[in-house]
C-alpha cells in the first residue's frame, strides 16, 4: 500500500472508539418539535434532518469521504431503538473489552436532554412492555435472544441499482408510484401514499448530504495550499456534486455512491449487520475497465481508491449494545461482508480482474472490518480459490469460503426467482438472502442444548428452580431413547411458539413504528408496492431464527442414547445426579461420557444420525411458518459469540460438558472432539441438509505448518472442494496455533495485532473475552489432513 | 477389522479422493510384514477402483512383491543406504535383497517413487548420494526421488513409549544442506520432491 493509505489505515487503527451524542441530540430535538405526522414520513422528516444538520467531515489525506459521526470512530446512539442509561454509558466507558469512550459531557446530555425525553418511550422498552409473561420467562432463562430489542431490522444487501442509477432516477420511480395509487379501490392507498412521500424526501435528505461535503470540500480546497491536495479535494467536488444524485460515471463516483447510501442506512438506523455492498467485484467491473480503456484510471489508482474506501468501513464501529445482547456479539464489528466472484445473473462465472485486485486489497490491508468472502461455484476457477487460499493461510481469518452453487440451490428452494437467486449471495457472517430484493431478518438464537436440558428436569430450568417449560414426564421413566426425543420435540414445539409469538408482535411494531423509508428506496420492490422494507415492502420476507448448540445437542444425546439406552452403563437418575452434581464426585462418568461416546465430527453414523434428527426437528418446527409481512419463517446455524453466553446459562450437559462452559459453536463440533481429521469433520457436516437452511457455519482450525508450500495450498482446496461437493453451505479457517494464542492470552500487549477467526467475522484475539480466548483455543487444531 | 471393514473405512473419504486425486496408501511398520491381509486388501481396494499405494523397505521375497505388485498403482520404496556394510549397521539389514527387489520391481511396474530419508552423518555423505543417484536412474519407471529431512518429530513419542532414542543427538539438517542433496539428485536428470 501507498503513503496515504498505510497513514489513513495506521490512524483507523489508533484512534479510539468514542460515543457522540449529535445524532442522539438532532433526533430527540426533531421529535420534540414534531407531532401529527403519519411515522413514515416522521422518521423521512427525522432523517432529512439528521442528513442536513449533522457534521460534515472530511479526514486529511482521504480519497472517499463521510462519516456516520462527527469523526472517525465518532459512535452515534439511537435512543428511539435503545436509550442508554448513564449506568449502561458507564459500562460502556469502564469495560476492559469493546470499550466506547464516553465523556463527562456526553453523560450530561444524556442525563439532561436525552434518557428524560425517550425513558420508556424506545423500541426496546415498548417491546418489553409488549411481551408476554413466558416469554419473558425463557429470554430470562437463555433460550433465545432478541436481535430486535436493541437494533434495527436490517440484515440486507445491496444489488447493482446504484451504480446504474442516481436518486433523482429512484424519484422518478417514486413518482410513478404515486400516479398509480388508487384511492377508490385500494384501502391502503393513504398509507402507501404516506410512505411513499416519505422515500421522496430520504431522496432530497441523501442528495442534499452528498451537497453539503461538496460544499466543505470546496472550501477545504479554497484554503489548501499543497497544490497535489488541492486537486484531489477539487475532484472530490465534483464527485459528491454528481453522486449519488446521479448515476456514478467512474469508480470513484462509484464507490462515493455506495459510501454515501451506506452512511444513509446506518444513519437512519442502526440496522443490523450495517450494510452491504455484496457483489463488489461485479458492481465495480465496469467502470473498471472503462477506466482502463479510455485512460482515465490506473489499476494501481483503482487500489488506493478501494483502500481508501476499505478504512471507511474500519472507521465504523458497531454501535455499542447493552446487557445480554453486548455478550451475544461483543464486537467493533459490523459485519459488512464484501463476496467476490460468485455468479453472475446470467448464471456464467462472476470472477473478474476486480475480483483479483479486491483479494489485494484485502491481503494488503489485513482489516478486520470489512468482512470478506469469496463465493465459489462449480464455475470457479482453481486460481481463485489458491489466491483465497494463500490469504488465508496467513491466519488472521479473510476471506471465508461459500459455496455459491447451494447458496443459489437455498434460495430458490424458498422460491425466489434464478435471476433473484444468483444476484443473491451471503452477509453478515453466512447468512444467504437475495440481494437488493429481499428483507431477511434474523430474530433470535436459539438454545438448543438448553431445550434438551429442561426436557430431562420435566420442564424445569435447573439453574432456576423455575418451571418454564411443559411436563413432558419424568426421564427416568422413559422406556427408550425415542420417548425422550419425543419429549424433547414438544418442549422445542413448545418455546419456537413462544419466540414465533414475540416474533410477530415485534414484527408488527417496527412496521408501525419504525419504519425505514431510506433504506425501501434501495430494497426492490418497496417502491413498487409503497410499502416499507420494514412491512413487507420488499420482494422476499424472511424472518430466521438460529439454532445454537447443535453439536452439544447431537453428542448430548448420543452419550444419554449410548451409555443409558444401548450400553446400559449408567441408569438415567445417576446421569441426571451426575449433572446436577455438575460431574463433582462423578468424574469417571464425566470422562466416560466425554471419551466414550460416539461423537459428531468423526464420521461416525452412530452421532451423525442424531445430528439430522435434531437438525430435521428444528427445521420441522420452524420452516415454512408464516410471518407478518407475507413471508416465511426459515431456519440456519450460526452463533456469532452467544454460545458463549448460551453456555453460561447451562448447567452440565450429558456429553460430559461442565456447567457454564461454552457450547459448540456454528455447526461445528464440539470443541476438541473432532478426533478424526478434517475430513471426518467435514463428513459429518455435509450430513445435515444444507440446502434446507439459509446458511450453516463451519470454523476449522489448522496449525500453519499444515498449509505450507503449494502442497499445503492444494490439499486446502481439495478439502474445500469436497466439502463443497457435498453440499457444505460455508467453510471458513484459522491458521494459528494454540501456542500463539496462549502467549497472546498471556502477554497481549506484544499481541495487539493477532486477528483470529472467531464466527463469521475476524477480531482482534485481544478484544474478545477472556471465555471466548479459550473457547477458540479450545477448538480442534488439526495438524494433518 | 476384516477386509471388508477396513476397505468401509477407507470408501468413506472417497469424495476427497476424487477431488484430489488422491487414494489410500497402506505403510506401516511394515505392510508386507501381513502380506496375505494386505493383498486381499489391496485386491478389494482396486475393485473398488481405490487408487493404492504401498510404502515399503523392500525387504521381503521378490516373488511376494511382484504377486502384489498387481493390485498396487503406486509404490513408495525406501532406500536408505547403498553400501551393504553400513546399511547393515544402521539397519540392522543387509540391504541385497532390497536393492534385488527394488530392479525387478522397476521392470514389472510402472509407478514407483523412492524415498529417501536424509539424516546427517548416516547417509548424507557424497558416496552413498551419488551410488543412490546413479542407481534410481538406471532404473526404469522410477518417477522421482522424496527427500525426507530427518526430524525430532519422534523424540517424544519414544520417551512416552519409555525406549531409548540412539539417534536423539543426531541435529536435523538445515534447509541449505537438503537443497544441495537435491541438486545433487537432480543432476542425474531426477524428479526430486523435499518432503511428502
Amino acid at each position: 500500500m501507498n503513503e496515504r493509505v498505510a497513514r489513513l489505515r495506521q490512524k483507523s487503527l489508533d484512534t479510539k472508539p468514542w460515543i457522540s451524542t449529535e445524532r442522539a441530540e438532532l433526533v430527540t430535538e426533531f421529535y420534540k418539535y414534531t407531532r401529527g405526522l403519519s411515522p413514515p414520513v416522521r422518521r423521512a422528516l427525522a432523517f432529512k434532518y439528521l442528513m442536513e444538520n449533522k457534521t460534515i467531515c472530511i479526514n486529511e489525506g482521504e480519497l472517499i469521504v463521510g462519516e456516520r459521526g462527527p469523526a472517525p470512530k465518532a459512535t452515534p446512539t439511537y435512543p428511539e431503538l435503545c436509550c442508554h442509561s448513564i449506568q449502561d454509558l458507564d459500562i460502556l466507558n469502564d469495560r476492559k473489552n469493546v470499550s466506547f469512550a464516553v465523556s463527562d459531557q456526553v453523560r450530561e446530555v444524556y442525563k439532561e436532554k436525552i434518557i428524560p425525553f425517550w425513558q420508556g418511550q424506545s423500541m426496546r422498552d415498548i417491546i418489553f412492555q409488549e411481551m408476554s409473561e413466558e416469554w419473558r420467562a425463557a429470554y430470562d432463562a437463555g433460550i433465545f435472544t432478541e436481535f430486535m430489542e436493541q437494533r434495527a431490522p436490517g440484515h440486507t444487501v445491496l444489488d447493482d441499482k446504484i451504480f446504474r442509477k442516481g436518486f433523482l432516477d429512484f424519484k422518478v420511480d417514486i413518482e410513478k408510484s404515486l400516479q398509480t395509487l388508487d384511492y377508490f379501490n385500494d384501502p391502503e392507498a393513504h398509507n402507501k401514499h404516506e410512505e411513499l412521500k416519505a422515500m421522496s424526501i430520504c431522496v432530497d435528505a441523501i442528495i442534499r448530504f452528498a451537497e453539503r461535503h461538496a460544499e466543505k470540500a470546496r472550501e477545504m480546497a479554497r484554503s489548501e495550499t499543497d497544490p497535489q491536495r488541492k486537486k484531489e479535494l477539487e475532484k472530490i467536488v465534483g464527485v459528491c456534486s454528481h453522486v449519488p444524485k446521479h448515476a456514478p460515471r467512474d469508480l470513484w463516483e462509484a464507490l462515493q455512491a455506495y459510501w454515501f447510501v451506506h452512511l444513509g442506512v446506518i444513519t437512519e438506523l442502526n440496522t443490523w449487520d450495517s450494510f452491504c455492498p455484496g457483489h463488489l467485484d461485479q458492481h465495480l467491473y465496469p467502470f473498471y475497465r472503462k477506466g482502463l480503456e479510455d485512460g482515465t484510471l490506473t489499476s494501481e489508482q483503482a487500489k488506493e481508491l478501494l483502500q481508501c474506501f476499505w478504512v471507511k468501513f474500519s472507521n465504523h464501529p458497531a454501535p455499542p449494545k447493552v446487557g445480554v445482547t453486548a455478550a451475544e456479539s461483543g464486537t467493533y464489528n459490523d459485519f459488512s461482508n464484501i463476496n467476490l466472484g460468485g455468479l453472475r445473473p446470467d448464471g456464467s462465472d462472476g470472477a473478474n480482474e476486480v475480483t483479483y485486485l479486491i483479494l489485494d486489497v484485502i491481503d494488503e490491508m489485513r482489516l478486520p472490518q470489512p468482512s470478506s468472502n469469496i463465493q465459489l461455484s462449480k464455475k470457479s476457477s482453481d486460481r481463485f480459490l489458491k489466491r483465497a487460499c494463500e490469504i488465508i493461510r496467513k491466519g488472521w481469518g479473510q476471506p471465508s469460503i461459500f459455496n455459491a452453487d447451494l447458496v443459489v440451490e437455498e434460495l430458490l428452494r424458498q422460491g425466489k426467482s434464478v435471476e433473484d437467486a444468483r444476484t443473491g449471495g451471503t452477509s453478515g457472517c453466512v447468512e444467504t438472502g437475495s440481494f437488493g430484493k429481499e428483507a431477511y431478518i434474523l430474530t433470535g438464537y436459539f438454545n438448543l442444548p438448553k431445550v434438551l436440558e429442561i426436557t430431562l428436569n420435566n420442564g424445569v430450568d435447573p439453574r432456576t428452580g423455575k418451571k418454564i417449560g411443559l411436563e413432558t414426564g419424568d426421564p427416568a421413566q422413559f422406556k427408550s431413547f425415542e420417548e425422550l426425543f419425543d419429549a424433547f420435540k414438544k418442549q422445542l414445539k413448545h418455546f419456537v411458539d413462544i419466540k414465533i409469538k414475540g416474533n410477530n408482535i415485534i414484527e408488527r411494531l417496527y412496521a408501525t413504528y419504525m419504519p425505514a423509508p431510506f433504506l425501501s428506496i434501495l430494497i426492490e420492490d418497496c417502491i413498487k408496492r409503497g410499502k416499507d422494507y420494514n412491512d413487507g415492502g420488499p420482494r422476499y420476507n424472511s424472518t430466521y431464527i438460529m439454532g445454537v448448540g447443535l453439536g452439544t445437542l447431537t453428542d448430548s444425546l448420543a452419550a444419554v442414547k449410548y451409555h443409558v439406552f444401548d450400553k446400559k452403563n449408567l441408569t438415567m437418575e445417576e446421569l441426571l445426579q451426575a449433572l446436577k452434581d455438575n460431574f463433582e464426585g462423578h468424574e469417571k462418568t464425566r470422562l466416560m461420557l466425554w471419551n466414550k461416546t460416539p461423537k459428531y465430527g468423526n464420521d461416525d453414523d452412530y452421532a451423525d444420525r442424531l445430528l439430522k434428527a435434531s437438525f430435521d426437528a428444528f427445521y420441522d418446527e420452524i420452516n415454512g411458518r408464516k410471518n407478518t409481512k407475507g413471508g416465511f419463517y426459515r431456519v440456519n446455524y450460526l452463533s456469532t459469540t452467544c454460545h458463549i453466553y448460551f453456555g453460561s446459562v447451562v448447567q452440565a450437559t450429558p456429553d460430559g460438558r461442565r456447567a457454564s462452559e461454552p457450547l459448540s459453536e456454528g455447526i461445528s463440533p464440539v470443541q476438541g472432539s473432532d478426533q478424526h481429521g478434517p475430513t471426518s469433520a467435514i463428513k459429518s457436516a455435509a450430513k445435515m441438509d444444507h440446502v434446507l437452511t439459509g446458511g450453516t457455519l463451519l470454523n476449522m482450525k489448522f496449525t500453519p505448518m499444515l498449509l505450507e508450500g503449494d502442497e499445503g495450498i492444494d490439499n486446502l482446496v481439495h478439502l474445500v472442494r469436497s466439502y463443497f461437493r457435498l453440499d457444505g453451505h460455508h467453510i471458513q479457517f484459522n491458521v494459528v496455533t494454540a501456542e500463539t494464542l496462549r502467549a497472546a492470552q498471556a502477554i497481549p500487549e506484544k499481541y495487539r495485532d493477532l486477528i483470529v477467526r472467531v464466527a463469521g467475522y475476524s477480531d482482534y484475539f485481544c478484544d474478545l473475552s477472556k471465555a471466548l480466548q479459550d473457547e477458540i483455543i479450545s477448538r480442534t487444531e488439526h495438524k494433518s489432513f | 477389522m476384516t477386509v471388508a471393514e477396513v476397505v468401509k473405512e477407507i470408501e468413506k473419504d472417497t469424495v476427497f479422493y476424487d477431488e484430489s486425486g488422491g487414494g489410500a496408501t497402506f505403510s506401516g511398520g511394515e505392510p508386507l510384514m501381513q502380506q496375505d491381509f494386505l493383498q486381499n486388501l489391496l485386491k478389494l481396494s482396486k475393485e473398488n477402483e481405490i487408487h493404492t499405494a504401498i510404502e515399503t523397505c523392500g525387504l521381503t521375497g521378490s516373488k511376494t512383491l511382484l504377486r502384489i505388485s498387481a493390485y498396487v498403482d503406486l509404490f513408495l520404496y525406501d532406500l536408505k543406504i547403498i553400501d551393504n556394510a553400513k546399511h547393515e549397521k544402521f539397519t540392522g539389514a543387509s540391504n541385497r535383497a532390497i536393492l534385488k527387489n527394488l530392479r525387478e520391481l522397476s521392470r514389472h511396474h510402472d509407478h514407483i517413487i523412492i524415498r529417501f530419508p536424509l539424516i546427517p552423518g548416516i547417509n548424507d555423505n557424497e558416496e552413498n548420494i551419488l551410488q543412490t543417484g546413479e542407481l534410481i536412474s538406471s532404473l526404469r519407471n522410477v518417477e522421482e526421488i522424496d527427500i525426507l529431512p530427518y526430524h525430532k518429530g519422534g523424540i517424544e513419542k519414544y520417551k512416552r513409549l519409555g525406549r531409548s532414542r540412539k539417534l536423539a543427538e543426531i541435529r536435523p539438517p538445515s534447509s541449505e544442506e537438503v537443497s544441495k542433496i537435491a541438486e545433487k539428485f537432480i543432476r542425474f536428470g531426477l524428479r526430486v520432491k523435499i518432503g511428502g
